[in-house]
């Protein structure tokens, strides 16, 4: 079965869409939360997380959207595909670090979110996985701009 | 401009998602500035001063507020703080209630050292804005935490 071509892509891409958009909601509601919750990471340093806190769920969201409604999927692919990267290297140095931290995944209040562990690093491999059927795709259905071959 | 390429299309929404980001906490009510501001390192502790404090503060200097009998805050979880904790610290509990216990003590003028696990731990500095936000004035934070206090083998209440 080829899984660059037909409904697979099409799934891959919702699914990706989806999580973006959900994971960006909490994000841009409550910039400060999750300010700290990547403050917590103690990789930025110049008090950028403030500004990653205002940037990134709006990029969340957009190529959430991008995915869903086949508007420069290729772009959108590649963001999620290097943000991916991002969050298993920013978690991967936590954990080897040795600090436990909440991860400021999906949930970012004190309360509902979960810590990360090597669950939150297979989740985001799979995420890359799903990116990578979507960016190798053979076909380009349901895709409106720019516009399909 | 070539917009099959994905680098283009990628530039596009970072770009697009700066913007908006910028713009909607300029607009929102719970706007937060660009840059976070970082709690500055204490030089000299100058306790008879009556400005509004909110500083970090070293293990030596955490020790000497110790032997002045400043009260002292554990911000971490109750199950860390029930294994071992600075000697006479006060646990954090709910916010309103923890305030409650501290005024039952001391007025909100008064010092107050925050504490949690390691100096890479965030939990003191939340706390201390909490009681900042709530008026309390004279907030020191030690980063170092019980870490670096237990290392130092400082008085402590372990529990066996």
């Amino acid at each position: 079965m080829n899984f660059f071509k037909g409904p697979v892509v099409l799934i891959c891409r919702l699914i990706l869409g989806a999580v973006f958009i959900y994971a960006s909601l909490d994000k841009i509601m409550n910039p400060d939360d999750f300010a700290k919750a990547i403050g917590n990471y103690h990789v930025l340093p110049l008090g950028l997380e403030n500004l990653l806190a205002l940037v990134l769920p709006w990029i969340e969201m957009l190529t959430g959207l991008c995915l869903i409604i086949g508007v420069m999927v290729d772009g959108a692919t590649i963001l999620i595909i290097l943000m991916n990267i991002v969050f298993i290297f920013a978690i991967s140095q936590a954990l080897a670090r040795g600090i436990s931290i909440e991860c400021g995944c999906f949930s970012v209040s004190s309360e509902g979110g979960d810590n990360i562990g090597l669950q939150t690093i297979l989740r985001d491999i799979g995420y890359l996985l799903l990116a990578y059927v979507v960016y190798y795709r053979q076909e380009r259905k349901f895709e409106f701009f720019p516009k399909s071959n | 401009m070539n917009y099959r390429n994905p680098i283009i299309q990628a530039g596009i929404l970072v770009v697009i998602s700066f913007f908006i980001g910028i713009v909607c906490n300029a607009a929102s009510a719970n706007s937060i500035p660009l840059l976070a501001k970082k709690i500055e390192q204490a030089s000299e502790l100058d306790l008879s001063s009556q400005d509004p404090v909110l500083l970090t503060i070293s293990l030596e200097q955490a020790k000497s507020f110790f032997e002045e009998d400043i009260l002292f805050l554990d911000a971490r979880d109750e199950a860390y703080y029930e294994q071992g904790h600075i000697k006479g610290a006060m646990k954090n509990i709910f916010l309103m209630e923890l305030i409650f216990n501290i005024e039952s003590i001391q007025s909100k003028s008064d010092p107050l050292v925050v504490y949690c696990g390691d100096p890479g731990c965030g939990d003191s500095e939340d706390l201390a804005y909490d009681l900042q936000d709530s008026g309390f004035n004279k907030l020191y934070v030690f980063k170092g935490g019980w870490l670096e206090w237990s290392a130092a083998g400082y008085p402590s209440e372990i529990k066996n």
